[in-house]
């Protein structure tokens, strides 16, 4: 018999009766959980968590292509909206100072490839500069971010449902700080809030910009591009669980379509509930997140 | 280790083969070895292929210890065009997958263009050529009932790790799966209904015992007296177990307890017959 402890076990009824997991079960729409009364999902009037979504249907052009000239665009028109101010430079001064060093901390998972575009990473790095960041104080990557030398952080991830995860998006961007990659995926990677309250990482996280131009959907690990698709979208936030709460409502709505029927993201993505209840990184309750939607509304799916 | 092709369709290899095993699958594809480790993963061969002016394209050699897990990967992900490469092959917008014997390929393009679909196609034939024998399915596949039956749903694993992937039971091993249990799922259309039949086998009766009675408390929450319990659970539908000697046959989402018994008894009363 296995270590199995009667007691502990999350069962797929638990979570379809929304008994696991909090409020994640709303967001991704499982039957039965939505109560009328209850305010629509990413629209609450108090928020806790506010969250800018933008897409351009000529963000990505029908071969694929980013357009980095539209991506630019789209993130001055989210982080204006976001920080409530009308020139660029002053949003951007809202969250970062001239002195800061800032790293950019994206996604590159190349045997994947469902990294960040190069096309975001560009912009906000210029927009930095262009607030008065020294280019010598900007550095960008995804393995090797000298995190303890940066003075501010922004993450800047991909969008992928993955086989192991549930869905990685910001919170799991941050693995990559640990030197235990893979005992985070561990436990149905409950633990992957854990990075974000590493003493290097805690508190440095500015901004959240996440490429939600070529989401995945699929089971992964390895893309199959049927499951890829052009959503087109930037999302910039701070909470990185009420931004992923809202990549991962999209990416369930994507996958039932993609079947015409509820085709789970599984494992349910505990790693977004704990960072909830467990790490307070945030909000993963759907009506606790002010979600702002801007530009394109075809197949918004949110 | 199988011999690649060094050119087809103008496309050449390009760079330095690289091989991974069981012990450094990681430094290839950091946070997806796991899918290849719940099989009996032995060794993958990665090439590059480069032709001017055309996109890339990589192959992935994956060596099993099995051609039963060589198709267990293979089911991982049904999603594709069934064609003609191997023992079965799927294609999908620049990637086609095919298994033969202990195979698992995978060929990748970084673009799909006609020129593209041709050269890996032809590649895919060159690789499963090379290969000179066709391997067995695994056995439990002959336990499935054919009436209803939706072939692109069936996946053959191991671990909890892939049955959490295609059917999420709980977050942890209800069933005790492990490297030596043998695992087929499969989903049927009986009318509007469309139900997950599970069919695992153990090592000895003793563990299909030990799993039948923990997965009966835990999830259908009633403490067997028999060989078979079938439940009304959430949404209307019945979900179900009945254990058969070494093997555990599971049910979940029937319209009604009388399918559920029937599609169980069924695949029960063929599984006496299959090999072990």
């Amino acid at each position: 018999m296995s270590s199995h402890e009667e007691s502990n076990t999350i069962t797929r009824r638990d979570f379809l009766r929304g008994a696991a997991y909090g409020s994640l079960g709303l967001a991704m729409g499982v039957e039965g959980l939505a109560r009328a009364g209850q305010g629509s999902a990413f629209a609450a009037e108090k928020p806790l968590a506010e969250v800018v979504m933008v897409r351009n249907e000529a963000a990505v052009d029908a071969g694929h292509q980013v357009n980095s000239v539209v991506v630019a665009e789209m993130l001055d028109t989210a982080m204006k909206t976001f920080s409530g101010e009308n020139e660029i430079v002053k949003a951007w001064q809202r969250y970062f100072r001239p002195q800061d060093n800032v790293g950019i901390k994206y996604t590159r998972c190349s045997w994947h490839r469902i990294h960040v575009n190069q096309a975001v990473i560009d912009a906000i790095t210029d927009r930095l500069i262009t607030m008065g960041v020294a280019r010598s104080r900007v550095t960008a990557n995804d393995f090797g971010l000298p995190v303890k030398d940066c003075t501010a952080l922004i993450n800047v991830p991909s969008v992928k449902v993955h086989a192991l995860t549930g869905i990685a998006v910001s919170i799991k961007n941050y693995i990559n700080f640990t030197g235990w990659r893979i005992s985070y995926h561990n436990e149905g990677s409950a633990k992957l809030g854990e990075t974000w309250l590493l003493p290097e990482v805690k508190g440095k996280t500015r901004l959240i910009v996440v490429d939600m131009l070529r989401p995945y959907f699929g089971p992964g690990p390895q893309i199959n591009p049927l499951h890829q698709w052009d959503y087109k979208g930037i999302l910039v936030g701070t909470d990185p669980v009420a931004i992923d709460t809202v990549c991962l409502s999209i990416c369930q709505k994507k996958r039932n379509l993609f079947k015409g029927e509820e085709w789970l993201i599984t494992p349910p993505p505990r790693s977004l509930a704990t960072a909830d209840s467990v790490y307070h990184l945030g909000t993963s309750d759907p009506t606790k997140i002010k979600l702002t939607r801007l530009g394109w509304e075809n197949e918004q799916l949110v | 280790m199988l011999r690649l092709p060094q050119e087809v369709r103008g496309w050449k290899a390009d760079g330095q083969d690289k091989v991974f095993t069981r012990q450094t699958i990681f430094d290839y594809m950091d946070g997806g070895g796991e899918i290849y480790l719940a099989y009996d993963f032995q060794r993958l061969l990665a090439r590059e292929y480069a032709r001017p002016g055309a996109p890339r394209i990589v192959s992935e050699v994956y060596q099993m210890a099995s051609s039963m897990d060589a198709y267990g990967v293979f089911t991982h992900d049904t999603d594709g065009q069934p064609v003609s490469v191997g023992q079965a092959a799927l294609y999908s917008a620049g990637l086609l997958r095919f298994w033969k014997n202990r195979f698992f390929v995978r060929l990748q393009a970084e673009d799909e263009t006609p020129e593209v679909k041709t050269a890996l196609m032809a590649l895919g034939m060159q690789i499963a050529s090379g290969i000179p024998q066709e391997g067995r399915k695994p056995s439990l596949l002959a336990a499935l009932p054919l009436q209803g039956l939706i072939e692109s749903s069936v996946h053959y694993f191991h671990t909890s790790v892939s049955l959490n992937i295609h059917y999420f039971l709980a977050d942890s091993n209800l069933l005790d799966l492990n490297s030596r249990t043998e695992a087929v799922l499969a989903r049927y259309q009986q009318g509007g209904d469309k139900p997950y039949l599970l069919i695992v086998r153990y090592p000895r009766p003793g563990d299909a015992q030990a799993a039948f009675g923990q997965f009966s408390k835990a999830y259908l929450r009633e403490t067997p007296t028999g060989d078979a319990v079938f439940r009304k659970l959430e949404k209307g539908q019945f979900a179900g177990s009945r254990r058969e000697d070494r093997a555990l046959l599971l049910l979940f989402e029937a319209g009604s307890r009388e399918s559920a018994e029937k599609l169980v008894d069924l695949a029960a009363s063929q599984m006496k017959g299959v090999t072990p």
